[in-house]
């Protein structure tokens, strides 16, 4: 028996057919554009994000800055007042506001040196690295603690109490000497022990007058 | 998620296996669908049987929008596709000849090797003319090296060379193909019967 009513559908079924396809096109022109994360999965940026390569201290930092090693650009994201006030050697500034600018992308979407970015905290700089990350720029490190971080360590590391293990006094050793090469010196004021040369006295037995005495 | 290889999803060995299945199912979709008769393929050119036309251009849509709206869902990343290089004059002209032949022979050169599976004798002619084209490439490639390698636009697609958003393109096409498959309609009704 044929069934008239699927018969009837039947029919028409290259109109239906070309229908669907043209609806379905047209959905595709019609769909609310989204912004697609085109350079970083979810997971490859979870994979940087925990990685401890992605901070780095500010010793190695000072021992790089020393030594000269020439694979690396400082780049500050902190306010121009800021940056004028104090930065680090030879570091750049480009701050967190215009570190989208294209003017800069030149230092920051390359491949052959490790930028360092570095504001007071982490804060700024993590941001900054996070956007840059999420642009596929690779090489990209923070400075942990920042130019507080930076301080607090370099230019005034705190003294290891005597119970501390014998590698804290080499770190502060190196710390102070690192702190000596950045030029402004260990705070610490070597106590002048000024040795007054004491007058030794000599006490001088007196002569005493002798009575003249008679003679024989 | 997609596409799996490139992903890691499926390991790279899968994709001999891959191709394999899908081959088998093109080739018997190919011959279930009478592409293995060189008269139903001529039957384009001559306005009796325009099949061809239907199930490839249908066939492309349908992969195209499809594509696009798993890119969409974020099953698949449609930038990790890869795009076959436009070398513009090589591909004009191996277009004209391949167009010729297909004229001529009646076969493009999937549904030979399917026609030749089935034991058709023309498709035994028509893939040993391949042969014997493919032969004569080789020989003589030094002739046609400049020809070959020249005019290298990169793998560029429409949405790069018209700068249009690639679901405009995609309406444009279903529209032309919708017109197209009507007036195949059309024409095929008013040309006289043929029997093949």
């Amino acid at each position: 028996m044929i069934n008239r009513k699927l018969a009837k559908i039947l029919s028409k079924r290259y109109i239906i057919l070309a229908s669907l396809l043209l609806i379905a096109a047209l959905g595709l022109v019609l769909l609310p554009s989204y912004q697609k994360n085109e350079n970083t999965t979810a997971e490859n940026l979870l994979a940087k994000v925990i990685n401890p390569e992605r901070y780095i201290t500010s010793d190695v930092l000072a021992d790089n800055i020393i030594t000269n090693d020439p694979s690396i650009i400082l780049v500050d994201v902190r306010e121009v007042d800021e940056y004028t006030a104090y930065t680090l050697p030879n570091a750049i500034n480009i701050p967190l506001g215009d570190i989208l600018n294209e003017d800069y992308q030149g230092y920051l979407d390359q491949d052959r040196y490790n930028i360092i970015l570095f504001s007071n905290e982490n804060f700024k700089a993590d941001q900054a690295w996070l956007l840059l990350n999420r642009l596929g720029y690779s090489n990209l490190h923070v400075l942990n603690g920042g130019i507080n971080g930076w301080y607090h360590t370099i230019l005034n590391p705190p003294k290891p109490t005597e119970d501390m293990p014998n590698e804290a006094y080499e770190l502060y050793n190196f710390r102070r000497a690192a702190g000596l090469f950045f030029g402004v010196g260990i705070k610490a004021k070597e106590k002048k022990v000024v040795k007054k040369a004491v007058k030794k006295v000599v006490p001088k037995p007196k002569k005493k007058k002798r009575k003249p005495e008679g003679g024989c | 998620m997609g596409p799996l290889i490139p992903n890691g999803i499926l390991s790279y060995e899968w994709n001999i296996i891959i191709a394999v299945l899908i081959g088998l199912a093109f080739g018997f979709i190919l011959e279930a669908s009478g592409f293995s008769s060189s008269r139903k393929l001529a039957g384009v050119f001559y306005g009796y049987d325009f099949a061809v036309l239907k199930v490839f251009f249908t066939a492309a849509l349908v992969s195209v929008i499809g594509l696009y709206y798993m890119d969409y869902l974020g099953w698949i990343n449609i930038s990790m596709l890869y795009v076959h290089p436009t070398y513009l004059w090589a591909a004009i002209v191996g277009g004209a000849i391949m167009g010729i032949g297909f004229v001529a022979g009646g076969f493009c050169p999937g549904t030979s090797i399917c026609a030749v599976a089935i034991g058709k004798l023309d498709a035994w002619v028509y893939v040993l003319g391949i042969m014997i084209g493919v032969l004569v490439f080789s020989e003589a490639f030094g002739t046609f090296e400049n020809i070959y390698n020249d005019t290298n636009l990169g793998n560029i697609t429409l949405v790069d060379s018209l700068g249009l958003p690639a679901s405009w393109i995609i309406l444009t096409v279903t529209v032309i193909a919708l017109i197209a498959f009507f007036i195949s309609d059309v024409v095929r009704k008013r040309v006289k019967k043929v029997f093949y």
